[in-house]
């Protein structure tokens, strides 16, 4: 008799139907007998447990299906219905287990006993702990006002519980890690199309990715999305970037951009779209706001001019303007993610969108999207007022398009030295580690020398955490109870996921939620947080028809939105109520409505330029640690170019010193031709200063400590492309 | 009955008999264990069947395992309990006298299988050179014997090691040691064919059968057969031990005890 | 037909995520150190402008049709299990000689430090039954892998493999050709990896030297006792045999 668990879709071909259709209609038929895959008849039974969750390995949060055995979680495995990611789960989510079952865990409440960075710690209980860290805040928001408490929290399902304490508390002064990230290409985006945009990638026939590395920074679905495309159907991918990526060796075309230099790129991109009459003219003029000034602005931004710039032959950028015109709608200039790199950043991806615009790339298949409907609701409150609040954020006025909610972490140190506006004397961090991820190591240790209190809630002790006065367990996202949060992947859905014990909390970690609830308790704001996820949950499902279900039945629920034409009879979300190649607030507050383009800054004589990357192995500098992970991608080396090294005498594998304006270390050379002369490159997490990190202590170097601290002027977003280094051959 | 001569003691017929079942059991398993197309003396039907008798060839190396153990303790415990016959043993089978020994084995390797006309017809004395406590024979097999089950054992303990201990770099003992195991049981092992025989099959040597049971054989057959042997016993007329054997000091070999029976 | 699982790889897919080398370490708790699957790289130096020229190809025991890791086991432990063309290790009967482990020229095996048995991919078999792919299948998120009976013309790899034919590669040593059911949609890199297979001395002379010598030797005393047997039992015995006194 054939077991129920014999027929299965094979995953090909339900991503395959769910892609072409929608996904509901998908999950529900089209299955198949896979035969192929059943080692014998009558299937004994499952030796383990299968339960939903949600990954936090990364940002991406794939769906995935723990497996359970005698209370172990013994695999983890792709949600087959989880249609963001595409049903896969990357070698870090794989790795999640090591996370769970990390030896190197914080384990209880941990007190500084010795001077701040000496490492010694007294084990403490919860109690004792919650109760220095509200009398802590108390004291710091009686002496400094309540905006004397800095929030910190990384991207987690339980990081708006921060936001909602830190507000509550009374403070403004919350920053994410977006700041180090995405802000910039947010700001452009937003500041062109009203909204940032999800890129149809798979739908694409023409993708010219610039400034992003698909194929190692894994993003869903866009990475999967853009190979299906490429190898099924036929979509080119055009890459620029001056690193040999992996994006870069698997795409049909790869040139090796100056560092810097996009605008120019993109710019004449735009003069030959506008110069050859090649942009959607009916759609711009509909849509669209600052044509005229765009073609005047453009003119003199020729190929030639851009070859000149940016080291990509005019005949190519001519060529390839033509062929993206071609392809579009279907077409784009990828957005890109994290864009954190120079100090006109805003500007850079402001040209980015532009050409999108001119070619009509928006809101059709194959072009960029906006946000679909999920209909999550955000349970609201009333936080409380505070008279003696001073009026604005510590970092607010040196950025003239700062997000409010997301802040400037480089702005907001600079803020903390200096005392200025007003002294920011407490720092509450959560699963976020700046010492590894922010730029010039140094300047943060300066900065939480002049704290009075600052406490860590994290998984490990990472490099901020062994900082801390206080460091706090938390349990990792396999074992505790998250709110539902909603979810979209460019044409592939909008949905919710949401996640539940896999299994109970090891030690005596405690997740963020339970400690802001002990901490609202103790500072008299337990009204705030009077109630448990569960029952926040269910608000946030609340008129969600069917989607309980869905998440307990397959652990993601779709919302079946409208995916294209969705600004059809709608005003787009600028000051013109239109799409603006010219922004018009630019222009009111005297920065550049279109992108003008400067050459990048030149470092000092024999410096090299340092760069930074993402693999496909770790996320930022959260997963070096982890066993699994680190022995995938186990150290850093100093990507080197060979003539550089020639100059230097700096031989493949030999150890170097790497001295930049924020600090200098020490790490092994990889003489490689995949990095230009001139540009050097190393992983990021590495080199800890934290001893119980063990697979890191000591290893490799720490990027952070010779990243130098500028910022994109625009939005605050931090700029680590400004960094030059000198290398030199390490004396031993 | 006839006057008998004490040729075995009580340790040496258990441990005798106790070898021999574990060397059946071991060669039958033993041979279960190899597996492969370039290797299998009885093609891949043995092994199969073998295999499938102890449920999984698992269980049948666990068996073979098991039992090789309990062979060398056993051997062990012999040697803490029978040293002074052991020793008896070993100076017996590995002293030879070159000249008489060769030319009996040789002559009686032709009269065993061509018959002593044979021997006649090349010319040859048909009389064979007088033996000892042992002929060359069973010496020759013994020596086989003793040195296979050495290196048998030894290898074995690698091979078990090799699973407890042993790292990944020194794997090739391990090779080396299946190799050797395999060499020596199958030289041991064609000895036997002839061993078991000369033993229980061939009509000549039913005295010599029956002592690895009572312990004793006649006079008469002693005579024959192992005439140096039953004349130091005896007493007769010692002939001159032969020339780099060791001599006999019966003082000392109290465990076959050689005395007349009766 | 009996069937073959194989696995059919589209490597032109593949970005060098190692997801599958990750869910494979973790599912069949491969120790520290070891892996059961891989990611190759080819990448030639970069030159700009110029269309796609690295490649990455994901790989793993190719369950060959002529194992010469099968050749290589004295025991059968490893052997090629004929109802489903699986290369299989018993670990119950393996006692880790290592004989196996140069034997296989795409190094897919390793000898498990603790339990220091012979081990490789045996395309998860637990999984399986549970009607789940393969943990390197089930995670690949560019799905370049397909995984089933090639011999089953209904499933997916068996379409795949007779729709391509012609264009399906081997990676194969023509010294050692294996002819390994591990199959390359159209082409892969790189191809110039395999190493020989590499039969160790010992296995060599038991193979060469010590399995003829001994049967040879056995046949001859089981030749020399049938002799006696006949003399002693058919032809007569003749009175003559009894050891004679010096005289
Ligand atoms: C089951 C079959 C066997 C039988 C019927 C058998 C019988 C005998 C007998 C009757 C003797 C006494 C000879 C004498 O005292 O003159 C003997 C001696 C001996 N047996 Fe066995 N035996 C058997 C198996 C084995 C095996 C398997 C081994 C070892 C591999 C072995 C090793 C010896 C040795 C070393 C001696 C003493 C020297 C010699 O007679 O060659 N026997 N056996």
């Amino acid at each position: 008799m054939p077991d129920q668990s014999h027929r299965r879709l094979t995953r090909r071909s339900f991503l395959k139907a769910a892609c072409a259709g929608t996904a509901l209609a998908a999950a529900a038929g089209q299955t198949k007998v896979l035969s192929g895959l059943v080692a014998e008849a009558g299937a004994a039974a499952a030796p383990w447990q299968s339960k939903f969750s949600a990954c936090d390995m990364c940002f991406n949060r794939c769906g995935l299906i723990a497996r359970v055995e005698n209370g172990v979680v013994t695999k983890l495995d792709p949600n087959p219905k989880f249609l963001k990611s595409r049903g896969m789960l990357c070698a870090k989510g794989n790795a999640g287990i090591a996370q769970l079952y990390d030896p190197n865990r914080l384990k209880y409440p941990l007190k500084r006993v010795g001077a701040r960075g000496e490492g010694k710690w007294q084990r403490i209980g919860w109690d004792e702990a919650l109760d220095l860290a509200a009398s802590k805040m108390k004291e710091i928001g009686e002496k400094h006002t309540r905006c004397g408490m800095w929030f910190t929290a990384g991207s987690d399902l339980q990081s708006q519980f921060v936001t909602r304490f830190a507000e509550v508390y009374g403070s403004f002064n919350v920053t994410s890690h977006e700041s180090l990230c995405l802000l910039s290409n947010n700001r452009a985006f937003l500041d062109t199309f009203g909204e940032v945009p999800f890129a149809d990638v798979l739908n694409s026939k023409y993708i010219l990715m610039a400034g992003a590395n698909r194929f190692e920074a894994l993003v869903t679905p866009d990475s999967i999305d853009l190979m299906t495309a490429m190898r099924e159907k036929g979509a080119k991918l055009v890459v620029l970037d001056p690193r040999y990526t992996k994006t870069a060796a698997l795409a049909d075309e790869w040139y090796p951009i100056r560092p810097g230099t996009d605008m120019a790129f993109m710019l004449a991109l735009s003069h030959v779209i506008i110069t050859e009459n090649l942009y959607d003219a009916a759609w711009v003029a509909e849509k669209t706001s600052g044509l005229e000034e765009l073609a005047a602005h453009v003119a003199r931004y020729n190929p030639e001019w851009a070859e000149a710039e940016c080291g990509v032959p005019a005949a190519d950028i001519r060529r390839i303007a033509r062929e993206l015109a071609a392809a579009a709608p279907e077409a784009m200039v990828y957005p890109g993610r994290r864009s954190s790199d120079y100090e006109n950043s805003t500007q850079i991806r402001r040209s980015f969108a532009i050409v999108n615009a001119l070619l009509a790339n928006w809101d059709r298949p194959g072009g960029l999207l906006g946000a679909r409907e999920v209909g999550l609701k955000k349970p609201g409150y009333d936080a409380p007022w505070y008279d003696d609040n001073p009026p604005e954020r510590a970092d607010a006025g040196r950025a003239p398009m700062m997000f409010e909610e997301d802040g400037s972490y480089v702005l907001m140190r600079e803020a903390v030295l200096s005392g200025e506006p007003y002294p920011v004397k407490g720092w509450f961090v959560f699963k976020t580690n700046p010492m590894q991820t922010a730029p010039d190591q140094g300047k943060t240790r300066r900065m939480i020398d002049t704290l009075d209190f600052m406490v860590v809630v994290d998984i490990t002790m990472s490099d901020t955490a062994y900082l801390a006065d206080l460091i706090l367990p938390a349990p990792s996202y396999l074992e505790r109870c998250d709110p539902a949060t909603a979810l979209q992947g460019s044409s592939a859905c909008a949905c919710v996921v949401q996640r539940d014990p896999v299994v109970p909390a090891l030690f005596e970690s405690r997740p963020v939620f339970d400690i802001l609830k002990g901490l609202a308790g103790r500072l008299d704001l337990a009204e705030f947080f009077d109630f448990d996820i569960e029952t926040y949950r269910a608000q946030q499902l609340a008129g969600l028809t069917g989607a309980k279900e869905a998440l307990e039945q397959d652990g993601v629920y779709y919302n079946p939105s409208k995916v294209y034409g969705i600004y059809e009879g709608r005003i787009y979300k600028t000051l013109s109520q239109r799409i603006e190649l010219f922004n018009k607030r630019y222009d009111q507050m005297g920065l550049d409505p279109l992108p003008v383009y400067s050459p990048p800054k030149k470092g000092p004589d024999k410096a090299l330029r340092l760069v930074v990357g993402r693999s496909a192995i770790h996320t930022q500098s959260s997963t070096q640690d982890n066993a699994l992970l680190n022995e995938l991608e186990p150290t850093n080396a100093l990507w080197l170019n060979p003539a550089d090294a020639a100059g230097l005498n700096v031989a493949d594998g030999e150890a170097v010193e790497v001295a930049s304006s924020a600090g200098k270390g020490r790490l092994p050379a990889r003489v490689t031709p995949d990095v230009p002369p001139g540009l050097v490159y190393m992983a990021t997490g590495f080199g800890s200063i934290s001893p119980t990190l063990t697979h890191i202590h000591g290893n490799g170097c720490s990027i952070a400590s010779l990243l130098a601290d500028g910022y994109d002027a625009i939005s605050g977003n931090a700029a680590l492309h400004e960094t030059f280094v000198t290398v030199t051959r390490s004396a031993s | 009955m006839a006057p008998q001569l004490q040729r075995h003691n009580g340790f040496d017929i258990f441990i005798h008999w106790f070898n021999a079942a574990c060397w059946l059991f071991l060669a039958a398993t033993g041979l279960g264990l190899i597996d492969n197309p370039a290797l299998n003396p009885l093609g891949n039907g043995y092994p199969r069947v073998l295999r499938a008798l102890f449920g999984s060839g698992g269980n049948l190396l666990l068996a073979h395992e098991i039992v090789g153990g309990l062979w060398i303790a056993a051997f062990l415990l012999y040697l803490v309990f029978n040293l002074r016959g052991a020793l008896f043993f070993l100076r017996e089978v590995f002293s030879v006298s070159p000249a008489r020994d060769m030319t009996w084995m040789l002559k009686k390797q032709i009269q065993m299988t061509m018959g002593e006309k044979m021997l006649l017809r090349l010319g040859l004395d048909p009389h064979l050179p007088p033996q000892g406590f042992y002929n060359m024979g069973q010496k020759a097999f013994a020596q086989a014997a003793i040195v296979g089950s050495l290196v048998i054992a030894l290898s074995g303990m690698v091979m078990v090691l090799s699973q407890l201990t042993l790292d990944s770099d020194r794997t090739i003992l391990v090779a080396w040691a299946i190799m050797l195991h395999y060499l020596a049981a199958g030289v041991v092992f064609a000895g036997l064919l002839v061993h078991v025989y000369m033993a229980a099959i061939a009509r000549e040597e039913r005295p010599a059968f029956i002592s690895m049971f009572t312990g004793t054989v006649p006079e008469d057959y002693a005579r024959h057969h192992h005439l140096l042997w039953y004349e130091q016993v005896c007493g007769g007329a010692a002939p001159t031990p032969p020339p780099g054997a060791l001599p006999l000091d019966p003082s000392r070999g109290a465990a076959p005890a050689p005395r007349k029976g009766g | 037909m009996s069937a073959q699982y194989a696995m059919i790889i589209d490597s032109s897919r593949c970005i060098d995520c190692r997801a599958c080398v990750a869910a494979c370490k973790v599912a069949n708790k491969v120790p520290e150190g070891f892996w059961r699957n891989w990611v190759k790289q080819s990448l030639p130096v970069p030159v700009a402008g110029k269309p796609g020229r690295g490649h990455f190809q994901p790989g793993a025991c190719m369950h060959c049709e002529k194992p010469s890791c099968v050749t290589a086991c004295p025991t059968g432990a490893t052997y090629k299990d004929a109802s489903d063309g699986i290369v299989k290790i018993d670990p119950k009967l393996c006692i880790g000689c290592g004989n196996c482990i140069p034997a296989c020229p795409y190094g897919a095996r390793y000898r498990d430090p603790v339990r220091r048995i012979a081990d490789k991919c045996n395309y998860c078999p637990e999984r399986r039954a549970q009607g789940l792919a393969p943990a390197c299948v089930d995670t690949c998120p560019t799905k370049a892998r397909v995984f089933g009976d090639v011999n089953d013309p209904e499933s997916e790899a068996g379409r795949l493999l007779r729709a391509n034919t012609n264009r399906l590669v081997r990676v194969v040593n023509t010294k050692t050709d294996t002819q390994p059911h591990m199959y390359y949609l159209a082409a892969t890199a790189p191809l110039d990896w395999p190493a020989e297979a590499v039969i160790r001395p010992p296995m060599a002379a038991l193979i060469k030297a010590v399995t003829p010598g001994v049967s040879a030797l056995v046949g001859l005393a089981a030749v020399g006792v049938a002799v006696m047997a006949g003399r002693e039992f058919l032809a007569g015995k003749s009175k003559d045999h009894e050891p004679r006194d010096r005289s």
